[in-house]
């Protein structure tokens, strides 16, 4: 599904990935640990599109096509979606407003048929019960004056909305406590399928207590230097970063 | 001063005077216009000299051959034909109707309720005499068009609203209609709106065109609130886009009054609205919020003045400007604290959001405080689209031409929401959402 080959990505003169590969099926869940700066957002930001990292070298393709070459609309539309590490706050943009243009506007692109209000109401109350999230957040306007759990809930809330080939998590589980983490886990886990896969990157092993992984990677220094299964992750947590990153630096 | 300078206008003034017209049967009108007649042909024109002028510029005055509208020939028109400008609902069964600056009865519904008195300065009903005392004593030495508006005027609305009205939340639309003429017209409507002790009233003031023509709307608008007076008013300019608008707005408020207006500035080539608000009773309050739009080819400035004279007074300004193409933003506010005015809370803010790099904005908020116990503040910022919020909506499948209006939109939206009532709040939506998709086909 994703193809990342030699991915060289810089950040004015500051290189921030140096020579990333990583090959991501349907049905897989990854996650992407690593120590603070070593590239995890930015990797995630590349995927989806934001201007200010520049790729210097090497191919991502998703599903065939070459992403770096799609608007960040477009690859929403082709079924990438990141959840925000920071959601941002769209004061004076009603939420279901929001999420109902953003629903419908990949449907269109799609070539398929908008909901309308009926539909969609119906649609979102049932998602929004999921992630438990108030229903009064629907009516507030996008993220605004949100708590941080309200954030990532948002985040969680258009996962299952929008129901994307491929999702990214950037840092999903930072700021949450452990109730909300676990809600937001159960929605992940939701949307779990067989032709979907899902990215997750993470400080902490803390979150694949709940969302389980198929394969862990340890990004450092913009560049994976290890990778695989969950006991990765529980070794990192014992060990910290430094166990790996000075025994690939020796 | 150029000895040419603003020989059209001046002209204009003089060819005006020595026609009496038979409907112009009140003689202290004609002292009015005759006095300030005079002072036209000595005043100067404003220019970028001056400061209240300096980013403004008024060319359009000196080199256009307007035509005066001698008379209100208006009467043929029916209520068909300015069906495209009525607000659909029946929210305003009080419509008060001036076509090409004269009041067209045809058109003017008030209904028949105590409390609101109406009076046209060209009609047969005489005007109690304190009315016309509010009329007449003018300073005609200061402001040029406000002089020329007085040696002009085509024709205007008194409304006198008692205690009696507060009970009935009477709504009134004050709409102006431009019926395109051959050649570019000047309009000098002139209208008083006094309302007694105790009274309330809901005010629309419209400006509005049948047909792309090109004129001068020259408006004066006097507003007198007494004790415990509140007004709510609307003010919505949509004027042609080759015209030019000015209106002067004169706010005075007595002890305990209220006033609140929401202000829109739409449309328009060149359209200046000068509010001076002054606070004449303690524990008056006053707010105004603002929209001021200016695409390719349109100057929108607003000057506002707020006189805090008196102790106890508060007031808050807020105006908000969108910004496209090569439009230009003039905002020029200043809130006078007087030495007297003490415990008075004011605060005046202007925020711009420019969609495109050859836009302009000259924003000036002043603060000239001589009291020594008050709470006041201003600010103004100037900004772009935020890029992180672009992004996160196109990272969720919105285009960016989407995004972008979606974000003018909500930028809009918190000045179109204290508009009160349903009807012109989404007919005021429309013509702002109209405005940004044309904007977004041009840039």
């Amino acid at each position: 599904m994703l193809t990342i080959k030699n991915l060289k990505a810089a950040a004015g003169e500051k290189e921030i990935l140096k020579g990333l590969d990583l090959e991501v099926n349907a049905g897989e869940v990854h996650a992407i640990m690593g120590p603070n700066g070593s590239g995890k957002s930015s990797l995630a930001h590349i995927l989806s599109g934001r201007e200010g990292l520049e790729v210097t070298e090497g191919t991502v393709t998703f599903e065939g096509d070459d992403l770096l070459e799609l608007e960040p609309e477009e690859r929403a539309a082709a079924g990438v979606f990141l959840a925000f590490q920071y959601p941002v706050e769209l004061p004076g943009v009603n939420n279901t407003h929001f999420l109902k243009e953003a629903l419908n506007a990949q449907r269109r692109n799609r070539g398929e048929e908008e909901l309308d209000s009926v539909a969609f109401m119906k649609l979102v109350r049932e998602k929004m019960e999921l992630v438990s999230m108030k229903p009064e957040l629907l009516k507030r306007e996008v993220n605004a004056g949100f708590s941080g759990g309200e954030k990532k809930r948002n985040e969680i809330l258009q996962l299952t909305l929008f129901e994307p080939r491929l999702a990214i998590l950037d840092e999903t589980d930072s700021g949450l406590d452990i109730d909300a983490l676990r809600t937001v886990s159960e929605g992940v886990n939701a949307v779990r399928s067989e032709d979907r896969a899902i990215i997750l990157v993470t400080h902490y092993q803390r979150l694949l207590d709940y969302i389980e992984p198929d394969f862990v990677h340890v990004l450092a220094n913009g560049r994976i230097i290890r990778s695989g299964d969950k006991r990765l992750a529980l070794e990192l947590e014992k060990r910290g970063y430094n166990w790996i990153t000075e025994s690939e630096a020796a | 001063m150029k000895e040419s300078e603003g020989n059209l206008i001046r002209q204009l003034v003089r060819d005006h005077q020595p026609a009496v017209r038979s409907s112009d049967s009140n003689p202290w009108l004609r002292v009015l216009k005759k006095e300030a007649a005079s002072w036209v042909s000595d005043m100067t024109l404003p220019n970028r000299k001056m400061e209240a002028w300096r980013y403004t510029p008024v060319d359009f005055i000196d080199s256009t051959a307007f035509a005066d509208v001698e008379e209100g020939p208006f009467e043929a028109l029916a209520l068909t034909d300015i069906e495209e400008l009525l607000l659909p609902d029946s929210e305003f069964t009080d419509r008060i109707v001036f076509v090409n600056g004269y009041y067209a009865p045809a058109l003017s519904s008030l209904s028949e309720q105590d409390g609101v008195e109406l009076y046209t300065l060209e009609g047969k009903r005489k005007l109690p005499a304190e009315l016309k005392r509010r009329i007449g004593q003018a300073d005609l030495s200061d402001h040029f068009f406000f002089t020329l508006n007085n040696a002009l005027i085509s024709d205007g609305a008194v409304i006198h609203v008692s205690r009696e009205a507060a009970q009935q939340h009477r709504r009134i639309e004050l709409l102006h209609v431009t019926v395109g003429m051959p050649d570019p017209v000047i309009h000098n409507p002139r209208h008083l709106v006094v309302l007694e002790s105790g009274a309330a009233l809901e005010l629309v003031e419209r400006y509005a065109s049948l047909g792309k023509s090109r004129y001068f709307n020259n408006a004066v608008v006097d507003i007198h609130l007494s004790e415990g007076a509140s007004l709510l008013h609307t003010r919505l300019q949509e004027e042609s886009e080759h015209a030019q608008h000015l209106t002067y707005l004169n706010v005075n408020l007595e002890t305990g009054s209220h006033y609140e207006q929401v202000s829109l500035a739409l449309g328009g080539a060149w359209s200046r609205t000068e509010a001076r608000i002054h606070f004449s009773g303690e524990h008056a309050h006053a707010e105004l919020d603002g929209l001021i739009l200016a695409g390719s080819k349109q100057l929108n400035d607003v000057h506002l003045e707020v006189l805090h004279e008196v102790p106890n007074c508060t007031s808050r300004e807020h105006f908000k400007g969108l910004l496209d193409g090569n439009g230009k933003i003039v905002f020029d506010g200043r809130i006078l604290v007087g030495r007297d005015a003490q415990k008075t809370e004011a605060a005046l803010n202007n925020e711009n959001l420019m969609l495109s790099r050859s836009a302009e904005v000259d924003t000036k908020p002043q603060l000239e405080i001589f009291a020594d116990d008050v709470k006041c503040s201003h600010g103004a910022t100037v900004g772009e689209l935020d890029k992180e919020m672009l992004f996160y909506l196109r990272s969720r499948g919105i285009s960016k031409a989407d995004a972008e209006r979606m974000l003018c939109t909500a930028f809009a939206d918190e000045v179109i929401a204290a508009i009160s009532g349903p009807a012109i709040r989404d007919h005021v939506k429309k013509v702002v959402l109209r405005r940004l998709a044309d904007q977004g086909k041009t840039s």
